[in-house]
């Protein structure tokens, strides 16, 4: 059943109509203007028969355009939503993988650094007697330090650092080639520590000297592996 | 009026037909991406793992160390050697089976201070990984090697301290006798259906129509399992290191020489050094090792031991 309701007639002017398909009575609906009357179909048709014949035409192409509109709205929404819900996958996703990324780097900074002290550019080998793990040789890991531009992202961590724990010193003293006896910071790389590290503890020993005598000279140090959150 | 009536629903339907066809095949295309991108990472992450869970294959006091290594599906793990730069580079691509296809990844996970042996790519869901130090005549670095779990070897003939070797790895895919169907055969000294040949006494191995030195045991392993290009590559990554380290021993002799630590190994370390930076291939390790022999040799002399 349609049903058509007319809304406003102003004599001499334009004539709106818009149509429902709906069950039920037919709907009359009076605007207070002081110009306006409510019409019937037959009256119209009666009284304006070319504004009868605009008027079908107006009602069905407007009602093809909204239609149209409608749905333009409808796809244009359901675009943005799978768009924003695209986003939000890929942030989440994202977040993961960035999180997977520093999980992984500490992994690597933890496993690395308990295996560090015995690889070739620190290990003391048998230089101080017998052959010791977890024995870093300082005069090697000075000579290290001098050419660390060579080893830059050798280790794939942000610095290595050996800290003397025993005998104490106050304050940090950062190893050079001439206060390497009485210092008790080494940072391989020249770089600040930044992130987060791992460490272990060490044995740091190197060829001192005493009255012209020569002797291997053992410290307790931390070596410690840093490397940057992603 | 109907056939009016017709043409816009219909142009309704036809703009709803092709602005859903849009939306579904830039949906159908975004979610191939991601999956191609998830795979790719999942590739990538595996990489990252494997070249992290190497680090505790660095030995200390040990002849040698082994692991296996298991992941869910079946996986290609592909070799990658680069020998530019000054260490050169091991990188590692990892393709695995999704749908019944490998994944076509590009991303190849690279460091600098591992040496991996084994062909071209090795495949399957459990691999075994084995370490062995490489000294000449100061340890160098560990050699890694890494094997499919179903990819037998069988070693014939061989001498007592490689039986013993392979006993006590206890690597379920190294046989000395039992020789299955299938089993890559390696032959020490003659056998027949060979397909790898060791002369232990030459320090050689052939394979596949090449001839590849060693020096020791761990190279004789590494050109037994490798690839002769992965093995020149990472032999010459290892020599890059090797004189590297030479360096380093020399600069060492130099600065403990204040505490009255006097070495006379400068000249030979530095001959070392110059010798292992510039080798070519592996023919020419014997000519190092003779060098490395007669610096060990003095040494183990020395009061003040470099190494």
């Amino acid at each position: 059943m349609i049903k058509i309701v007319l809304k406003i007639v102003n004599y001499g002017e334009k004539i709106k109509m818009i149509s429902r398909k709906k069950k039920g009575q037919m709907k009359t609906k009076k605007l207070k203007t002081s110009k306006s009357k409510i019409l019937t179909v037959p009256e119209i048709s009666k009284s304006k028969k070319i504004s009868k014949i605009s008027s079908f035409h107006l009602s069905r192409k407007s009602k093809g355009q909204m239609k149209i509109q409608q749905m333009a709205f409808m796809l244009m929404a359901v675009t943005l939503f799978f768009v924003l819900a695209g986003i939000f996958i890929l942030i989440v996703k994202f977040s993961g993988l960035k999180e997977s990324a520093s999980e992984l780097e500490e992994r690597n900074a933890m496993l690395l650094v308990t295996k560090l002290a015995n690889s070739p550019e620190f290990a003391c080998g048998s230089a101080f007697g017998s052959t010791r793990i977890n024995c870093v040789d300082l005069d090697k890991v000075m000579m290290l330090k001098e050419n660390i531009a060579k080893y830059k992202g050798f280790w794939s961590v942000s610095n290595i650092e050996i800290r003397k724990i025993y005998p104490k010193l106050e304050g940090d003293i950062n190893c050079n080639l001439g206060n390497y006896n009485e210092c008790n910071l080494i940072r391989i790389y020249d770089t600040l520590v930044t992130g987060y590290d791992m460490s272990t503890f060490i044995s740091l020993c190197r060829k001192d000297s005493f009255e012209g005598e020569t002797y291997d000279k053992c410290e307790l140090a931390i070596i410690s592996a840093s490397y940057e959150e992603k | 009026m109907n056939k009016r009536g017709y043409l816009q629903i219909s142009f309704a339907w036809l703009f709803a037909i092709v602005v859903g066809a849009v939306i579904l095949f830039l949906a159908i295309f975004a979610a191939t991406k991601l999956i191609n991108t998830e795979q790719t990472t999942q590739d990538a992450k595996i990489g990252k793992e494997i070249s992290i869970l190497l680090n505790p294959l660095e030995t200390s006091f040990e002849t040698g160390k082994t692991t296996s290594l298991t992941l869910p599906v079946e996986t290609r793990i592909y070799n990658k050697c680069k020998t530019n730069e000054l260490f050169g580079k091991q990188g590692i691509l990892i393709s695995q089976k999704s749908f019944g296809k490998w994944t076509d990844t590009n991303i190849e996970i690279e460091f600098v201070n591992k040496y991996l042996f084994s062909e071209n790519y090795v495949e399957g869901e459990k691999f075994y990984l084995f370490s062995k130090p490489f000294d000449l005549p100061f340890k160098i670095t560990d050699l890694i090697y890494i094997t499919s779990y179903s990819k037998k070897y069988c070693f014939i003939n061989a001498p007592e301290p490689i039986k013993n070797e392979i006993l006590a790895l206890n690597q379920g895919n190294f046989l000395i006798s039992d020789c299955p169907d299938g089993a890559t055969r390696v032959c020490f000294s003659g056998g027949s259906n060979c397909d790898i040949e060791v002369n232990y006494n030459m320090s050689y191995v052939k394979k596949d129509g090449a001839t590849l030195y060693f020096v020791d045991d761990s190279l004789m392993y590494a050109a037994i399992l490798s690839d002769k290009n992965i093995y020149e590559c990472e032999v010459k990554r290892i020599m890059q290191r090797a004189g590297n380290i030479a360096q380093l021993y020399k600069d060492k002799a130099s600065f403990i020489a204040r505490t009255g630590c006097n070495s006379n190994l400068n000249e030979e370390l530095l001959t070392l050094s110059n010798t292992a930076r510039n080798i070519k291939s592996s023919s020419e390790l014997s000519s190092i090792r003779v060098l490395a022999e007669d610096i060990d040799d003095k040494n183990s002399f020395e009061d003040c031991k470099l190494w």
